[in-house]
């Protein structure tokens, strides 16, 4: 499969191409410098309409890895118009699969996530008013428009916090509950371009990608049983207390 | 009442400004200079102090989601995002109690039209950017009455009809009955029927008495007063 990857040089991208190019021939963007790959490589603003679609051109997938959080013209540059832009650009050629990528929050926000548990990908978007929150969940909501108007199927992998699982900072002290390896989370991208689209309950479908935490706050159910992703790590040592923590002053 | 209007090159905005302007202190805005506008103020609605010059002591702001100035799809997609965006956090900053948002019923416009569409219905707006830029905006004011940052009055209008001899469209709105629901908004309990709780977002649609009449008004009738003119 022919695919193009926005974003490719950011923090997820040199985690996801070592899962994907074995069996697939990659056509990275980004507007950093190159990486040191043997892949195709375009110098790509994702908000740059006409880039997009010229980049998407011979294209089977197209999966964005976009993201920009803190200025206000970029955030909306990057996580809303560039989403569209990467929309576009698939209706215009007939690519048929976008994996749109974006933080949990995106859909569970505070109002969520400061009540609730068993917090699900299928709930309705209330990112709240916060920059990065409300810019992706913008260019969500576009992919969900194009895919009800368009032979398009999107699938989007929200993720939060990623580790590398050997670092000792943090062991024992308990984490946000939506938590997962990066390696893992690259993993992840392997059955969302593999699944068949007519498999999937319907043409847009979000899917949260952490690792099995006991926390209960979020659940990763249906990425294992949609997917059929599974994470390898589950992250103990940061929510096991470590011996010598297990009883403080007061605890009797 | 201090009221704001955007899209002041939007010959809605301008109507609007002259009906309210007997009894309310009006200013117009746009992004780019409009000829010819009384109180007019132009700003472009960027993360800047211009904008929020531009909302303070603001009672309510009339977003009209318009602009007769063109632009490619990404200038419009902007104007329909980060602007409102910038827009609307300004307003809460600044204090501003209300805003009422002039979206579209075209946001609903897959929807059968045999059905008895209501604010109830989920959105079926289409890529066409105007719409798609009317539902972004519904989406981003939603999130900020959800904060219980700013009461917004969302009203969605049906396509506006300048001309009564015209036969309208079955969504069509005289622009009277536009004017006129806007003003029932500037100061409706749009809390109405929660019981104790208050809301912070109202949602509204808003179209006239036409043959084959495509949506219903209940509940702008009910919660903004919203009455029909005969013609």
């Amino acid at each position: 499969m022919n695919v193009l990857i926005l974003g490719a040089n950011g923090m997820l991208g040199p985690h996801v191409i070592p899962a994907l190019e074995e069996e697939h021939t990659l056509r990275l963007t980004d507007i950093n410098d190159p990486p040191d790959t043997p892949h195709e490589y375009l110098d790509v603003d994702v908000s740059n309409l006409d880039a997009v679609i010229a980049a998407a051109e011979g294209m089977d997938a197209i999966i964005d890895l976009s993201v920009l959080r803190h200025d206000r013209r970029l955030a909306f540059d990057v996580n809303a118009r560039g989403t569209y832009n990467a929309c576009a650009a698939a209706v215009h050629h007939g690519i048929e699969r976008l994996i749109n990528t974006g933080p949990h929050f995106t859909i569970a926000g505070p109002t969520y996530e400061n009540s609730d548990h068993l917090i699900g990908p299928d709930v309705p978007s209330q990112s709240g008013t916060n920059l990065y929150a409300i810019t992706k969940s913008l260019g969500q909501e576009i992919c969900r428009v194009f895919t009800e108007n368009h032979d398009l199927h999107v699938l989007t992998l929200l993720f939060y916090n990623f580790h590398y699982g050997d670092e000792r900072e943090g062991f024992g002290k308990d984490f946000t509950p939506y938590n997962v390896t990066w390696k893992d989370a690259g993993e992840a991208f392997k059955p969302a371009l593999s699944a068949p689209l007519d498999s999937l309950p319907s043409k847009c479908e979000t899917f949260f990608v952490f690792a099995d935490l006991p926390h209960g706050k979020f659940t990763n159910e249906k990425a294992k049983r949609v997917l059929g992703w599974r994470p390898t790590d589950n992250l103990e040592d940061f929510w096991h207390k470590r011996p010598s923590e297990g009883r403080t002053r007061g605890d009797g | 009442m201090n009221i704001l209007i955007t899209g002041a090159s939007a010959a809605i905005a301008r109507r609007l400004a002259s009906a309210l302007g007997d009894r309310h202190a009006v200013t117009l805005t746009d992004r780019a200079a409009v000829d010819g506008v009384e109180n007019f103020v132009r700003c472009d609605l960027d993360h800047d102090d211009a904008t929020s010059d531009l909302v303070r002591g603001m009672d309510v702001i009339i977003h009209s989601g318009r602009s007769e100035r063109g632009g490619s799809v990404s200038e419009r997609l902007d104007d329909a995002m980060r602007c409102l965006y910038n827009l609307v956090r300004a307003a809460c900053e600044e204090g501003t109690p209300r805003l009422i948002f002039l979206s579209s019923l075209a946001v609903m416009g897959r929807h059968d039209e045999r059905h008895a569409v209501t604010e109830c219905w989920r959105p079926a707006p289409t890529t066409d950017t105007e719409t798609l830029g009317f539902h972004m905006g519904e989406f981003i004011c939603r999130e900020f009455a959800r904060e219980h940052r700013i009461e917004v009055v969302c009203l969605r209008l049906g396509e506006l009809t300048w001309n009564s001899g015209e036969a309208p469209p079955s969504d069509g709105l005289y622009v009277e009955d536009a004017v006129h629901a806007v003003e029932r908004a500037l100061s409706a309990d749009i809390s109405e029927g929660y019981a104790d709780s208050r809301s912070y977002w109202g949602l509204f649609h808003i179209q006239s008495s036409v043959p084959n009449q495509r949506f219903l008004t209940t509940a702008a009738r009910t919660a903004l007063g919203y009455t029909l003119s005969a013609r």
